[in-house]
């Protein structure tokens, strides 16, 4: 057993190991990249975020920037299911009694006019249950995929991801999926400051502004890579293919 | 603030900011047949406790108070149940397999649900743990937090496993804790006993233990002081 924290870093080192062409570095660090060890997750690929009538469209944004990962994500998720890579799904909503739902939450939503908990286009906006909340038909779960039930941005508070990353022994996360600045970051940063080594995909992600999307994948590579890194999904799946 | 009697010394009771947490009161673990009496268990020490835990969850409910149910299961592809915990169970009886209520320990199956006797109000949560406590892993502490609660009250089983780690969690988040030493039951009586005492050893040192009736005596008083004010 190497004794020092940079002992074990060599000793991590995956001789001729597996990486994905990214900024700041080549992910994984250490070319461990593995079906058993790395997971996909697709946050909140929901009717509310990214499909006409849900609540992103109700606050009047361009629906076309969350709806730009789409096609990239379900190009990946093909070629990562064949090869049994781990495939996890978020979805952000509430209790429909709102018990999770903090006061400042409501509110704020409340004072754009898309009051979380309100009858929206698609039923009560961001409950658990509505046809909003649901995931988007073209990026349905299959059978055997984990789906997190979060009642905030990030995908750790209040919920069993970490427990479902543990059991399935996945150190590696690479993250899709809306929005960029948004939930996408939050739970980066959560996965970061757990030990994850965690990959966001450019092209696989999206903001309800273009600018937050920029800068939000420009924030993750400073100092060498202070989340993690960037990559386009056609790198990953040249690594995994 | 209503003072109650309670082990080691005397409770301050909050009931303006308490909730009561009914821990895995279960047809898996409370009824013959089921998976606590697949493992040898006599199940009626549990059983006993249903009268004073019902009557526990009836002073909340009265007292407009919040009751919170947890059950212990898994996802029914397990993805949250650690292989460590599964590969301790007897072959055949583990987490998972088709037990004699369902497939054992797993959302959504017979032996998963809360027993008749105590069925969840509408309105009440429902917290599904995959741990022994029911901090880890669930929205418990992000629900208490948005209801402004202080202390718990604890009920349920088994006393010195899931209801004690629970209430080992929340004494360690900031809750007075209070365990209502007649609604709480093991499979093994010496058990029970060590584990209220170790709960209240060093000056409280978990928490506080007491009676049913000593709790309903204290929201009832509570009630009646409110009363007086609103009168004044």
């Amino acid at each position: 057993m190497p004794a020092t924290l940079d002992e074990r870093i060599d000793a991590a080192f995956v001789p001729g190991g597996r990486t994905v062409a990214s900024d700041p570095y080549l992910w994984p660090f250490d070319g461990d990249l593995r079906p058993a060890n790395t997971a996909i997750v697709v946050i909140d690929m929901q009717v509310d975020f990214c499909a006409p009538g849900g609540y992103v469209d109700s606050m009047g944004y361009d629906l076309s920037l969350t709806r730009a990962p789409i096609e990239p994500i379900a190009r990946l998720l093909k070629v990562a299911r064949a090869k049994d890579f781990t495939v996890i799904h978020t979805r952000e909503g509430h209790k429909p009694d709102l018990s999770d739902l903090p006061a400042n939450k409501r509110w704020r939503s409340q004072r754009i006019g898309a009051g979380i908990g309100d009858q929206g286009p698609c039923g009560r906006i961001l409950v658990r249950g509505e046809p909003g909340w649901e995931i988007i038909p073209e990026l349905q779960p299959v059978a055997g995929e984990a789906i997190i039930d979060k009642p905030g941005k990030g995908s750790f508070l209040a919920t069993d991801f970490e427990l479902v990353l543990r059991t399935k022994g996945i150190r590696n996360l690479v993250l899709t999926g809306v929005t960029t600045d948004v939930c996408v970051h939050t739970t980066m940063r959560d996965a970061n400051d757990r030990g994850y080594e965690c990959l966001v995909l450019s092209d696989c992600t999206g903001a309800t502004k273009l600018e937050n999307h920029l800068a939000a994948l420009d924030m993750v590579k400073m100092q060498g890579g202070v989340f993690g890194a960037v990559a386009m999904s056609d790198a990953l799946i040249a690594a995994i293919g | 603030m209503e003072t109650i009697a309670a082990r080691p010394f005397a409770f301050a009771f909050d009931p303006s900011r308490v909730a009561l947490i009914v821990i895995d009161m279960q047809r898996d673990f409370l009824e013959p047949g089921g998976f606590g009496a697949s493992l040898g268990n006599d199940v009626s020490r549990l059983q006993a406790i249903v009268p004073a835990t019902a009557r526990l969850i009836a002073g909340f409910r009265a007292a407009g108070r919040p009751v919170i149910h947890t059950r212990e299961c898994h996802r029914p592809d397990l993805a949250d149940c650690p292989p460590a915990k599964r590969l301790r169970g007897a072959p055949g009886l583990r987490i998972g397999d088709a037990g004699p209520m369902g497939r054992i320990l797993i959302a959504g199956e017979p032996g998963a649900e809360i027993v008749p006797e105590l069925q969840p109000a509408p309105g009440e949560s429902v917290v599904d743990k995959p741990g022994k406590g029911a901090f880890c892993a669930t929205d418990l502490g992000a629900h208490l937090e948005a209801l402004g609660i202080t202390q718990l009250v604890f009920a349920g089983v088994t006393t010195e496993v899931c209801v004690q780690t629970t209430m080992r969690e929340a004494n360690d988040r900031g809750y007075e804790c209070l365990i209502a030493e007649d609604a709480t039951e093991s499979y093994f009586a010496a058990f029970k006993h060590a584990a209220i005492d170790m709960m209240t050893a060093q000056g409280a040192i978990v928490g506080w233990a007491t009676e049913v009736a000593t709790i309903l005596a204290g929201l009832e008083a509570a009630k009646a002081s409110r009363r007086a004010e609103a009168s004044l």
